[in-house]
């Protein structure tokens, strides 16, 4: 395992993209960081800024404005740069799907493959989301997955 | 104050610019104007009679367009009145002149019915496009009934 990938399976830095969400879902993410979830117990923490961050969380149905913001942080971030989307709007557009500013869906916005895990819920539960995170995290590095990766995420089923 | 109250108060201070004035509830007051006389009917019930200018909406109807500009009486004795005035416009070319030289904060609202229903407002100090995409063509209105931006508009970004 490299230094980087040792370094960001450690503490992952996480980055907020609200490409146009309903906030719901930016809600349930601060409700991660709060001491009731504390995501802060595994490492990750919320940045100010793309550069830093290994993993991007992005929610909402994205319209034509916020899907070239979304593509130009994609390509800002330091690689390899897990991508974890949050929310039916996120993976599908969800009810937004016919409006008129919708473009492509996210995992079409961005690289093919460039989406590690798919979060869906409406909003998904803060649970759900670590779950993901775990598991994202587990398939950057599939030898050496974290202790409980695989419990956490029967638990939440 | 009442609701004749607040209707004799515009009515004494509009005169018969002012037409169809009437009540549904105690607080919700309707009047209609002539789109000739909105610029004096809005100065007048915003800097003479003291009201705050709420925001104004746009709908496409069967026959003609409305424009409806909601003013708050703040400065009546409670229950606070809210007062609107409806224009009607022509279905084919909707074209009103623009109320900002009497009520400057209506700009942003009146570029954004520009937009999205392809309203004129004539005398408008600043019609930049404010809410779509700046590749978004210019004569595809998408709040106007039906889906007007189907096969004028690429999906993909």
């Amino acid at each position: 395992m490299g230094v980087t990938v040792k370094a960001l399976m450690k503490s992952p830095w996480v980055f907020h993209v609200s490409a146009g969400s309903c906030n719901n879902c930016d809600i349930e993410i601060l409700d991660c960081l709060c001491p009731r979830f504390d995501i802060e117990r595994f490492g990750a923490v919320l940045i100010g800024s793309v550069r830093h961050a290994d993993a991007l969380i992005i929610t909402g149905a994205m319209n034509r404005k916020s899907a070239l913001r979304v593509r130009q942080l994609y390509d800002q971030a330091a690689k390899p740069c897990l991508v974890i989307a949050i929310g039916a709007c996120a993976l599908g557009q969800g009810v937004f799907r016919d409006s008129y500013p919708m473009v492509q869906p996210l995992d079409e916005v961005l690289p093919p493959g460039a989406v590690t895990v798919y979060v869906p819920g409406c909003p998904p539960k803060p649970e759900a989301m670590i779950a993901g995170v775990v598991k994202a995290l587990a398939q950057l590095q599939p030898a050496a997955k974290p202790e409980g990766a695989e419990k956490e995420a029967a638990d939440v089923q | 104050m009442s609701s004749e109250q607040v209707i004799d108060r515009l009515k004494n201070a509009l005169g018969d610019k002012l037409k169809g004035t009437f009540a549904q509830t105690a607080l919700r007051i309707y009047a209609e104007a002539d789109p000739a006389d909105i610029v004096e009917v809005t100065r007048v019930i915003h800097n003479d009679l003291g009201a705050r200018f709420v925001i104004a909406s746009g709908m496409e109807m069967e026959t003609d367009f409305e424009v409806l500009y909601h003013f708050a009486f703040e400065n009546m004795p409670p229950p606070c009145p809210l007062v609107t005035v409806r224009v009607h416009l022509d279905h084919e070319k909707p074209l009103v002149d623009s109320i900002t030289s009497g009520v400057p904060a209506a700009a942003w609202i009146e570029r954004e019915m520009h937009e999205l229903l392809g309203i004129e407002f004539k005398n408008h100090p600043n019609m930049k496009p404010l809410l779509l995409a700046e590749d978004w063509p210019k004569d595809v209105h998408p709040l106007r009934r039906g889906r007007p931006w189907e096969g004028k508009v690429d999906r993909k970004i």
